[in-house]
């Protein structure tokens, strides 16, 4: 309990706005996202806040001019999910936070695990990501515990002396996993090699279990929510339930990784059922599905678009396509890493949908203003517009494109360093007589 | 006269029928420089390029109109289309051919295709510290095993370094003492390196032997022959240039110790794979003549790819090395459906040109492949591999439109768009087709039961 | 030269063992069966004929053949003989096989044939060819067959009288034999001990190398090119044993070098191109068996000019599939048109034999071609594959295969078209000794499974 009341203190504070986060970008070409761009104009941060966008502004008194001629001015990109700080190198468990044991562990927080000094975050952060859905689940690959709810992701800044320093949302969702039917020995080989075929009625049989076990453990979280509100006699506080209760009040948002119809229609129905918040993440084959999510207005995060096709007869451009057909139907989407390795790539996941159907203005919302309304933090985040944050890049192109270099980053209106482990072993390299 | 003229004409459509222009394109010559202009293209070479070409009548014409047109794709390091990609019982295990496994009727030949790629290596696995014997190949889809192969190219060898090779000789876990016996040798770099002097020293005295026996052959002495040893033949042949080296590699410290038994063995030809230090030794291997073909930007997906960085190939490149770019693609052809833009990232990363990033996608492995001669840019006289983008390659905004490999078409996107309601249709059909069958079946099985 | 004198009657040793009741033979020097059907397979159909057994060889055949005096004469009205069918690769007869067959989930899995003991733990690690891994080529099957398998009772049943059966475990697993499906013995049981030797691409009972088709398929060339110089080393030394080094005796090249042919296994086009390659590099003539997609291979069958054994437990769809799941086209295209295999390779001119391999109730195997012959498969070429091709295919055309005078009298009798699903088999004889059918319903397959043919999942080979 006292855990919680520090971080909701925390969260209260006024954001520490430094000294020098105040100045002001000049002739530059503004893309606020939120409304067309506009030319030659410029943005006023005054106090790690956007103070003013537009043609010309009025300053009062003496402020840093940041020459923006021939530059661009985009709001800072979210990632929105990355173990990025949880997980440095992904082949070595020692090195990996993410995918803590059992099944269901909401109250796990992904932020207290972050390491800010990983080599990760200057490097993503060098490419224009300003913040990141901190995932507390191993999403695929190695030790892939993290069960059903893996725990709270984080919604942080990639700057920061320390996690608290970085935290936007520290409980900005739940991370969740719906269940599979994982039947068969897989394709072919296995069998031989002796592994146990599992039956498709053996495997729905494991499936329906968890499902169920996860239903109960909504149950008894609801039974604990009204105990609590009654002031039941004898009631005892317990942190998974306690970090239940603003789900439960619809609150929180519940992302949960449905990749198949199958999974996305039990997972649609069950949330309906239980009456959470329902987003989606790793969706692949929506099918039928894809008109469903986009009536509920369900939001899907999408990542990775560099993947083959699930399917030997799916077509080749199928995780291309993907995206611009969600968005034709109505679904609003945002872009995931899912890793931290490639995180710096997360707008080229964005823009390698494009050619295939992703209008492009969707394809620079799904990384900025798309995610931070996914993630409840639109009145401060994901646009450059008058009283946001000063989460900005300031770059010679469309940072959607890969020849596009971050010329500046700002942080909370603090100017952040892009250089890194990367740029520094260049340099020196580069030197070598 | 008119006769003539009728035959003149005759003659020249049957010329033409061999003969396609890819017309009023932006070219990518690759070595050439870029233009607006065409391709005439001749029983699958290309017969002319330039501003203005002289298109025979007749001939098919292929309208690039504001168009992007480049050389096909090569990927120097890749593992598609293999049904088996390693046999990493043994440490050296060269007896084995990765090409026997090369299976046309894999999706991901279809996919690279796809994404511009004409030419593919696909290597024995990096489990051991010699692999085997890899295999060359065009994505002519559609064509059998033996229809796909690079024939003229000479063959390689996979040799593999650092930790994927050491796995089998570290325990996982507890051991019992002396249970070790079970761990497949080597556990450290030096054991690498030990494994592979080794077998090339045993491949030198399989040479020595085999020249011996052919001289007493020769002098008319009763001898019985060298027995032929399947391991050591691709050695042997590593040792007299007869075949390419690709050398799976990570660290500074492995790349140098490979790079002096290569010294010590006289061998040449090489190219490092991955090599993510590269540009840590670049000048020992530009020294060395080597190639290096590496990844954009992968990076700390293990121990040994900690200091890797997106730079690698342009401080390579500007060191002096022929350096290429690879994806790596195993399960399916995911990388290499989009080499173009991470040939772009060496632009970002380091600021190499247009040219000199679309080099590393086609010339220069080619060149690392000693396949120059046919293939990896527009230029006359080459394979007409081409690849027509609807943008800038090097833009993440472009798509391939078509592909064609010795001047016919692989690949057409809007066919390709055509045909799938068609596939869809072809398998409801016979699942509904079984479902019949079944059903007229099913009575029968319960009457006996 | 046997001599039987009146009736032996041979006791089939596993009917008491299971508590039914002994099958009866009967051996009598000389008979006839009269007016029937006879369907000679070489030459045609005699619509009304008498076939006439002398001490186990077809004597006489034809519409005019005389019943020679003292001869047991079977009324063939309504009856229609057939040559004896051929299962052309099988491990009928090595009861051993059988006990694993329930296990092994493919050929060649399971434990190694020595029985219980031969754990995986416990298998040899392979370092090298050298280590000759997975090779038995010592190991003979005619060494391995046994009467007292009960199989062969049933496969008699269904109108079996010949089987071409390996041992199957390990890469180079061992010779198979020709083997009639009677005898008094196991020794009188064997046509050809040389069947021809098998070769798997499944790795078992070794660990290590290889553990890659690609593996598999390069230790196979360095045991021919060892058994190549092996034979020449032999040579030189006999020629010349003062100056030439004494060759190490080796069971498993002296095994390789006994072979009178190879068999290989293709499923799929693929396959088949990688063991052409094989074949072409060991220079030994080979059969090509396990063949499940034939429709796609038979042009190149036929360019190959190699006879084929053609699998016909034709693919089906999983039981307990994922309804969800969506299969390939090219899986549900395998699964159409596998069946119309046989027809295709007849087409081509491929000469096919079948095998009972996956198939439990061998009534099952004619059962399959049944299918084929709905889908466009001639029935003659259908009672080929059954009887005589298998007879080719393994070099014993002059021994079996079909009604000839002089061949050996493995007939089938039935009351109809053997391809019909109503006709039973009435009696059989294997060398010349008559076999009734087991009693109705004892279909009982190792897995106790009824007549039906079996679906079992994921067989798509």
């Amino acid at each position: 309990m006292k855990r919680i009341v520090i971080s909701i203190a925390v969260l209260a504070a006024p954001l520490l706005a430094a000294e020098n986060a105040t100045f002001l970008i000049r002739n530059a070409t503004v893309h606020p996202v939120s409304a067309p761009k506009m030319e030659n104009a410029s943005v006023l941060v005054v106090g790690g806040k956007i103070a003013d966008v537009g043609a010309k502004l009025a300053v009062k008194g003496k402020v840093r001019v940041i020459e923006g001629k021939g530059l661009h001015v985009y709001p800072g990109m979210i990632d929105s999910g990355s173990p990025i700080g949880l997980s440095e190198i992904s082949s070595v468990r020692e090195t990996v936070d993410t995918g803590e044991l059992g099944d269901f562990n909401p109250q796990l927080r992904a932020i207290v695990a972050v390491n800010p000094e990983s080599e990760a975050i200057p490097v993503t952060r060098a490419n224009g990501i300003t913040a990141v859905m901190a995932t507390p689940g191993a999403i695929g690959g190695r030790g892939s515990g993290g069960g059903i709810i893996s725990g709270q992701m984080s919604l942080m800044n990639l700057n920061g002396w320390t996690w608290e320093e970085m935290e936007i949302r520290p409980g900005a969702a739940l991370q969740m996993t719906w269940p599979v039917i994982v039947s068969g020995g897989g394709r072919m080989g296995s069998a031989r090699m002796g592994a146990r075929q599992t039956t498709f009625a053996e495997a729905k049989r494991n499936q329906e279990q968890r499902v169920q076990k996860l239903r109960e453990f909504f149950e008894e979280a609801r039974r604990y929510q009204a105990a609590k509100a009654a002031g039941a006699a004898g009631f005892q506080p317990d942190l998974k339930f306690e970090a239940m209760l603003p789900v439960l009040a619809g609150k929180l948002p519940v992302m949960v990784f449905a990749a198949r119809e199958r999974e996305i229609r039990e997972a649609v129905a069950w949330a309906e059922k239980e009456r959470v918040k329902l987003v989606l993440a790793g969706v692949r084959r929506p099918g039928q599905m894809t008109a469903e999510i986009a009536k509920k207005k369900i939001p899907v995060i999408l990542g990775s678009t560099f993947a083959t096709p699930l399917e030997e007869d799916d077509p080749y451009d199928e995780p291309f396509a993907l995206p611009g057909l969600l968005v034709k139907a109505g679904v609003k989407v945002a872009f995931a890493s899912f890793g931290t390795q490639f995180a710096r790539n997360l707008p080229y996941e964005a823009s390698q949908a494009v050619p295939f159907g992703l209008p492009y203005d969707e394809a620079l919302k799904s990384v900025t203003l798309n995610a931070a309304e996914i993630w409840g933090v639109a009145d401060r985040y994901g646009s450059v517009e008058k009283g946001k944050v000063a989460d900005l890049i300031v770059t010679d192109g469309d940072p959607l494109e890969i020849q596009t270099q971050i010329k500046f980053m700002y942080i909370r209106g603090e100017q952040v360093d892009l250089e890194s482990k990367h740029t520094r072993l260049y340099k020196k390299y580069l030197a070598r007589p | 006269m008119r006769a003539l003229t009728l035959l003149f004409m005759l003659a020249g459509l049957a010329a033409a029928q061999n003969v396609t222009v890819i017309q009023n394109g932006i070219i990518h010559t690759v070595t050439q420089g870029t233009f607006t202009g065409s391709i005439v293209i001749r029983d699958g070479k290309i017969a002319e390029v330039g501003e203005k070409v002289m298109t025979p009548l007749g001939a098919k014409i292929v309208d690039a109109g504001g168009k992007h047109v480049m050389p096909g794709i090569i990927d120097c390091h890749t593992h598609i289309a293999l049904d088996s990609i390693n046999e990493g019982t043994i440490s050296v295990s060269s007896m084995v051919d990765a090409g026997e496994m090369l299976n046309p009727d894999s999706k991901s030949i279809y996919q690279a295709l796809a994404g511009g790629v004409t030419t593919a290596n696909s290597l024995h696995g990096s489990a051991n510290s010699i692999g085997g014997r890899n295999v060359l190949f065009k994505t002519r889809w559609g064509q059998n095993a033996d229809g796909l192969l690079f024939k003229q190219a000479k063959p390689s060898l996979k040799i593999a370094l650092g930790e994927n090779v050491k796995r089998a000789g570290n325990a996982q876990g507890f051991q019992m003492p002396g249970t070790q016996s079970n761990l497949r040798y080597p556990g450290t770099r030096m054991g690498v390196e030990d494994v592979i002097r080794d077998a090339f020293t045993r491949a030198r005295e399989y040479q020595k032997e085999l020249k011996e026996y052919e001289a007493k052959r020769a002098r008319g002495e009763t001898a019985l022959p060298v027995r032929r040893d399947l391991q050591l033949e691709p050695l042997v042949e590593v040792l007299e240039g007869k075949r390419l080296v690709h050398a799976h590699c990570y660290r500074a410290d492995e790349i140098l110790m490979l790079m002096r038994i290569f010294d010590d063995f006289g061998i040449k030809g090489v190219t490092y794979q991955h090599v993510l230090e590269g540009y840590k030794v670049a000048k020992e291997i530009a020294a060395r003549g080597d190639g290096a073909s590496t990844f954009s930007d992968w990076w700390n997906y293990k121990v040994e790819a900690a200091d890797a960085i997106p730079y690698n190939a342009a401080i390579m490149q500007k060191k002096g090395v022929l350096v290429s770019l690879n994806s790596d693609d195993a399960s399916g052809a995911e990388l290499m459906r989009r080499l173009n833009t991470e040939a772009a990232k060496v632009m970002k990363y380091g600021g190499v040109t247009e040219d000199e990033a679309l080099a590393m996608i086609t010339i220069n492995p080619a060149k690392q492949m000693q396949i120059d001669k046919w293939v990896g840019s527009i230029e006359v006289g080459k394979d007409a591999d081409i690849v027509i983008y609807d943008k800038n390659p090097l833009s993440m905004y472009s798509k391939v439109e078509k592909v064609f490999i010795e001047g016919k078409q692989y690949f057409d996107r809007d066919n390709d768009l055509t045909a799938r309601p068609k596939v869809e249709a072809q398998k409801k059909g016979l699942m509904q087709k079984e479902k019949e069958t079944e059903k007229r079946n099913m009575p029968q099985t319960r009457r006996t039961s | 030269m046997r001599q039987i004198i009146g009736r032996l009657v041979v006791w089939a040793g596993c009917g008491l063992a299971l508590g039914q009741a002994p099958v009866r033979a009967e051996a009598p020097g000389l008979l006839a069966i009269q007016d029937a059907r006879i369907v000679t397979v070489s030459g045609g159909v005699i619509e009304k004929g008498t076939v006439v057994v002398r001490d186990g060889i077809i004597a006489e055949v034809g519409a005019a053949a005389a019943v020679p005096k003292g001869a047991w004469v079977v009324d063939g009205k309504g009856l229609t003989v057939y040559p004896g069918l051929i299962d052309g690769l099988s491990t009928w007869g090595i009861p051993q096989a059988a006990a694993a067959a329930p296990a092994a989930a493919g050929r060649g899995g399971g434990a190694p044939v020595g029985g219980p003991g031969g754990s995986p733990a416990a298998a040899p690690r392979s370092w090298g060819p050298q280590d000759r891994p997975g090779t038995t080529s010592w190991v003979k099957a005619a060494d391995l067959v046994k009467l007292e398998d009960r199989r062969i009772e049933t496969a008699r049943g269904a109108g079996f009288t010949t089987a071409v059966t390996f041992p199957k475990q390990g890469l180079v697993a061992g010779h198979g034999a020709v083997v009639n499906l009677g005898g008094e013995t196991s020794g009188r049981m064997i046509v050809d001990p040389g069947a021809g030797l098998y070769l798997s691409m499944t790795p078992s009972g070794y660990t290590g190398y290889p553990s890659s088709p690609m593996g598999i398929l390069a230790y196979f060339r360095q045991l021919w090119i060892d058994a190549g110089y092996y034979r020449l080393a032999k040579a030189m030394y006999a020629q010349n044993p003062a100056n030439v080094k004494r060759p190490d005796y080796d069971r498993a090249l002296e095994g390789v070098l006994e072979a009178k042919r190879v068999l290989l296994p293709a499923a799929s086009p693929v396959a088949l191109e990688r063991i052409l390659k094989l074949a072409s590099d060991l220079k030994a003539p080979f059969v090509v068996y396990g063949v499940v997609q034939g429709y796609a291979m038979a042009d190149r069958l036929k360019q190959a000019g190699t006879p084929v054994v053609l699998n016909v437990k034709w693919p089906t769809r999983e039981r307990d599939a994922d309804p969800e799941r969506e299969e390939s086209l090219r899986t549900l295209e395998i699964r159409d048109k596998a069946p119309a295999s046989p027809a295709a390779l007849a087409a081509a001119g491929v000469k096919f034999a079948v095998s009972s391999d996956g198939i439990d109730a061998p009534k099952d195997v004619i059962r399959a071609l049944k299918k084929s012959i709905d889908l466009g498969l001639k029935k003659e070429d259908a009672l080929k594959a059954l009887t005589l091709n298998a007879a080719e295919i393994y070099g014993l055309a002059g021994k079996l295969g079909s009604i000839d005078k002089g061949k050996i009298a493995n007939l089938v009798v039935t009351d109809g078209d053997l391809f019909d699903d109503k006709t039973k088999v009435k009696m059989v004889f294997v060398d010349g000794v008559k076999f009734l059918p087991p009693p109705e319903a004892p279909q009982t397959g190792p897995g106790g499974v009824s007549g039906r043919p079996s679906m079992a999942a994921g067989e798509e080979n």
